[in-house]
């Protein structure tokens, strides 16, 4: 660009070329000439500058326009050095494929695209490194090339840490000691990925600050994708009836600006296609407020069909990886529960609970051990443990936790006799009792999910009938993890709680079933279904089908060598790909499917004020994109010069237009050829 | 004319000639040979006849030739066209048997030739005329001034130049010359392009009088060339109105005859006019 800036002295250049290429006219009468000169010399001059000034403005706005050195909207950009070294941070969540539907270009491809022609004018300085967000590893590259052609910078279905990524970056900056670095992020500015209120950020800002010389620039493309819906299952389970099989689902569609209008009139049917072994079923849903579910959605099997694989599928719209989910399924094994009590009676009633399946082609069973006889439990092929005894400590406690580490469920029932025993933080208090009529009751349950939800009808679970008169509180202690509650009691006594894990399910219960504590058995068709639920989904994690979450650690430690890619059968991932890529694997009786992370559905799109708060007093640029301006010249600033070069030039033209007094002067054109004419 | 020999003018003083002028009252002292006795007998009262006088004339010929002469128009330029008046003029005049003289008003006056009668003196003054060159800056007004002191005698003084000076530097030339008792015409010669300047383009315009070339726009100066142009005209005007000057304006592309009818009739239609009032 600055090469080009001697181009701005072209039109003196031209003006002074013109001056001598104008007909010269031997003239007599010059005594006029001078004194109109004189008569006009202040406004002309200063006319003829200004029309000089307004050509070398439209020119040099082009040569900015034009050689766009960088797009973002500071100039001060311009004048920096080039680094030493350049971080990519680059976002290959699932929601940076959202497409621009006319050109085709995913947000991603497009801020590699763009990336690459900024760094190829600004230069990368001597090593250039790629942190992508799927693996959250770094990987020097040895040209700007391999941003656009390498694996590990193509679609994923995974989440991101942006903060994450931003601490491998730092790590790997302070083990060079690197002096000047420019740092890209590239990004949809996905909210949950960004983790705005975490308290991430500040170590982050204050260790960049400490380091100096780190130069941050936000590639932003935070565009919104309205229309966009997205497809997800859950709850995928096989299940015999009579001679043959069926397949039960919940399905559900959420569409991107859901939480933001909600709005009914861009509501809209959608046809789900179900596909098991290439057979192939529609359902038809329809968007409320810019979401829909569908429980206990049935599909018939061949009864042959003990184990598969399918998809589910919506039409294209603007992000192809939330248009497919894949699941698997299989013969559900035996779910064993264990009942851990000290009291025979009450454990015969937990048993019971717990032994007659739902339907009668599961197979299901429970079993009562003393707490002294822990050491008789099947941990491994024991589903859930009912818990109502003194809280686990030592060794069992730590069975306790591997057993919920490895997905499965434990719930705990308060002891009669309580001894202060603790557990991952909690202990129970003393026993006492509910005084009051609406004290007793349920104030409040949670019915959107987890073990209280509404039934597939979206009936309530009948829990406003029951009473609860006596309640052994839980206490957390403050190291403890968080209890998130699914039931109170009036006063916000917790009734039902789940413990936060990653993997399993750890709940407490914080009365007992049977009278004189609650009437939990009595009106047993709640208690019954939380027993049965937490069964459930202790039982999944020992089925041979298992479906999980694209770059989740899970995924990462699957050993896919073992497994054969069954989907997508057309152009299937990289076995270095697999963990962040959708995808169905099968090794022998066992079942993966792949899917995008859930918190791809979340659309919500962090403010560009936001991000850049969190960038305060370092050198930061946010670059705001779209990908629909990818092949243009430049962003904001970039259209601004030309806006300038337009400007410039509609003012150079103004000022080149005769005035009206002067258009009233002016010769006739013939005459004024006469005139010449005669004069020559 | 006031001439020192009798001839073909009328004098502005009543002299001896045949031609009735006026009566006038009689004064002692007057010449009682011209007094009236019939109207003495008609009237008894006392008047003396007065005559015309007639006398010869002196024609001196001021010609500018400053650079700006060269300026032609339509194959004519303002120097042809000043040879051709100036010379018919001197011609007619001679014949006449009036004296003729010339003045050149270049820049340091370098030409002066006084009137005189004889067929020789024309032949010089023709051949002065015809070898005249356009060229330098305008000296008329110090040769204006010369001419006044210079000519002793009455004198008809026609000025041929564009006049491309200060209307109020001609104005003293004009009143020194009418001060001298001179009879003085000014043949104005600028074309009318000169005026309309009419022209559709940016133009470098070179001055035939040495000074510096100016570029100039029409479109944006052309409305105050004609200003400037239109107020020296005006005030030109005023000066030779003011002087008793006869003015008459030749454009490049007017006929010799014409311009020469309209510079002697005009004058005696003027003449006509000034007696009678």
């Amino acid at each position: 660009m600055i090469m080009a800036l001697p181009l701005a002295a072209l039109p003196v250049v031209i003006h002074l070329v013109h001056r001598n290429r104008h007909q010269s006219i031997p003239w007599a009468a010059t005594m006029f000439l001078r004194r109109a000169n004189s008569m006009n010399k202040g406004m002309a001059r200063l006319r003829y500058l200004m029309i000089l000034l307004a050509r070398v403005a439209a020119v040099l706005a082009l040569v900015f326009a034009v050689s766009r050195p960088l797009v973002s909207g500071k100039l001060s950009v311009l004048g920096m050095g080039r680094p030493d070294v350049t971080l990519v941070v680059l976002d290959r969540s699932a929601s940076m494929e959202s497409q621009d539907m006319q050109a085709g270009v995913s947000k991603r491809s497009a801020a590699l695209t763009k990336l690459v022609g900024l760094l190829n004018q600004r230069g990368y300085g001597s090593e250039l490194v790629l942190i992508d967000s799927a693996s959250d590893a770094l990987q020097e590259l040895d040209s700007l090339e391999g941003l656009l052609e390498l694996p590990v910078t193509q679609a994923t279905a995974t989440s991101s840490d942006i903060p994450a990524l931003l601490e491998t970056g730092l790590a790997y900056l302070k083990a060079n000691e690197v002096g000047r670095a420019d740092v890209w992020i590239c990004s949809d500015l996905r909210a949950k990925e960004w983790d705005i209120e975490g308290g991430r950020w500040d170590s982050l800002r204050n260790s960049f600050r400490e380091m100096g010389g780190v130069h941050q620039f936000l590639l932003a493309y935070g565009e919104s994708t309205p229309g966009n819906i997205s497809v997800r299952l859950s709850n995928v389970s096989r299940r015999s009836v009579g001679e043959g099989a069926e397949l039960v689902m919940d399905v559900h569609l959420e569409r991107d600006d859901a939480n933001d209008s909600g709005d009914a009139a861009t509501d809209r049917e959608v046809f789900v296609e179900i596909e098991i072994n290439a057979v192939r079923t529609v359902v038809e849903m329809e968007l409320n407020s810019g979401q829909a579910t569908l429980l206990g959605h049935r599909i018939p099997l061949d009864s042959s069909l003990h184990s598969g694989w399918g998809v589910a599928r919506i039409p294209e719209d603007s992000n192809p990886q939330d248009n497919e989910f894949y699941f698997v399924f299989a013969e559900a094994p035996e779910r064993k529960a264990v009942v851990v009590s000290e009291d025979r009676g009450l454990a015969a009633g937990f048993r019971l609970s717990l032994g007659v399946p739902l339907e009668p082609s599961l197979r299901q069973s429970a079993e009562w051990i003393h707490p002294s006889d822990t050491d008789q439990i099947d941990w491994e092929d024991t589903a859930m443990i009912l818990w109502q005894a003194p809280l686990p400590e030592g060794a069992n406690a730590e069975k306790i936790r591997k057993f919920v580490g490895s997905g499965r469920v434990v719930l705990f029932f308060p002891p009669q006799q309580i001894q202060g025993n603790r557990f991952m933080g909690v202990e129970w208090s003393a026993w006492q009792g509910v005084e009051g009529e609406s004290a007793r009751k349920l104030s409040w349950w949670r019915n959107d999910g987890d073990l209280l939800s509404h039934v597939g009808n979206g009936d309530p679970l009948p829990l406003s009938d029951l009473r609860v008169d006596r309640v052994c509180r839980l206490n957390g202690l403050p190291n403890s993890a968080p209890l998130t509650p699914l039931a109170r009691l009036a006063e916000d006594q917790i009734l039902v709680a789940r413990m936060g894990t990653d993997t399993g399910g750890l709940y407490f219960c914080a009365t007992l079933p049977s009278a004189p504590y609650s009437t939990m058995e009595r009106d047993a068709i709640a208690y019954y279904v939380m027993l049965q639920r937490a069964l459930l989904r202790g039982a999944e994690s020992l089925s041979p089908t298992s479906h999980i979450e694209a770059g989740s650690e899970q995924a990462k430690a699957l050993p896919f060598a073992d497994y054969e890619s069954v989907a997508p059968v057309v152009s299937a991932p990289l076995p270095s790909q697999r963990p962040f890529t959708s995808g169905v694997y099968r090794q022998d009786e066992a079942w993966v499917a792949i899917n995008r992370s859930s918190q791809e559905d979340a659309a919500e799109t962090a403010s560009g004020v936001a991000v850049d708060e969190l960038f305060a007093s370092l050198p930061y640029e946010r670059i705001d994109e779209s990908i629909a301006d990818s092949s243009s010249l430049a962003s904001e600033v970039w259209r601004g010069f030309l806006y300038l070069m337009a400007g410039a030039l509609i003012l150079e033209a103004l000022l080149c237009l005769p005035s009206k007094s002067a258009l009233d002067g002016v010769p006739d054109r013939s005459r004024a050829t006469k005139t010449r004419e005669r004069l020559a | 004319m006031l001439g020192s020999v009798s001839g073909r003018h009328k004098s502005p003083v009543k002299g001896a000639s045949l031609e009735f002028a006026e009566y006038r009252k009689y004064v002692p002292g007057d010449d009682l040979r011209r007094m009236d006795w019939r109207a003495w007998g008609r009237s008894d009262r006392h008047y003396i006849r007065e005559f015309e006088a007639d006398t010869n004339l002196r024609l001196c010929l001021i010609v500018d030739t400053s650079g700006s002469l060269a300026f032609s128009a339509n194959g004519v330029s303002k120097l042809q066209l000043m040879k051709s008046l100036a010379g018919n003029l001197a011609y007619v005049a001679a014949k006449q048997g009036d004296a003729v003289g010339l003045y050149c008003a270049g820049k340091g006056f370098h030409t002066e030739i006084r009137p005189r009668r004889n067929a020789a003196h024309l032949r010089l003054l023709l051949d002065q005329l015809g070898n005249m060159r356009a060229e330098g800056e305008t000296g008329l007004d110090q040769a204006l001034h010369v001419a006044a002191e210079s000519i002793s005698q009455r004198a008809l003084v026609v000025v041929f130049s564009d006049l491309l000076l200060e209307p109020e530097i001609l104005r003293s030339c004009f009143q020194h010359l009418r001060f001298r008792k001179h009879d003085v015409v000014v043949c104005h010669l600028l074309d009318q392009s000169e005026v309309d300047f009419e022209f559709d383009r940016p133009m470098r315009f070179l001055d035939m009088e040495g000074g510096e070339p100016i570029m100039a726009d029409p479109g944006s100066v052309g409305r105050q060339y004609r200003q400037a142009a239109n107020e020296y005209l005006e005030n030109l005007a005023t000066v030779v109105r003011e002087t008793s000057v006869d003015y008459q304006r030749v454009n490049l592309g007017d006929a010799v005859g014409d311009v020469l009818s309209r510079l002697l009739l005009g004058r005696q239609v003027q003449r006509q006019r000034g007696s009678r009032r």
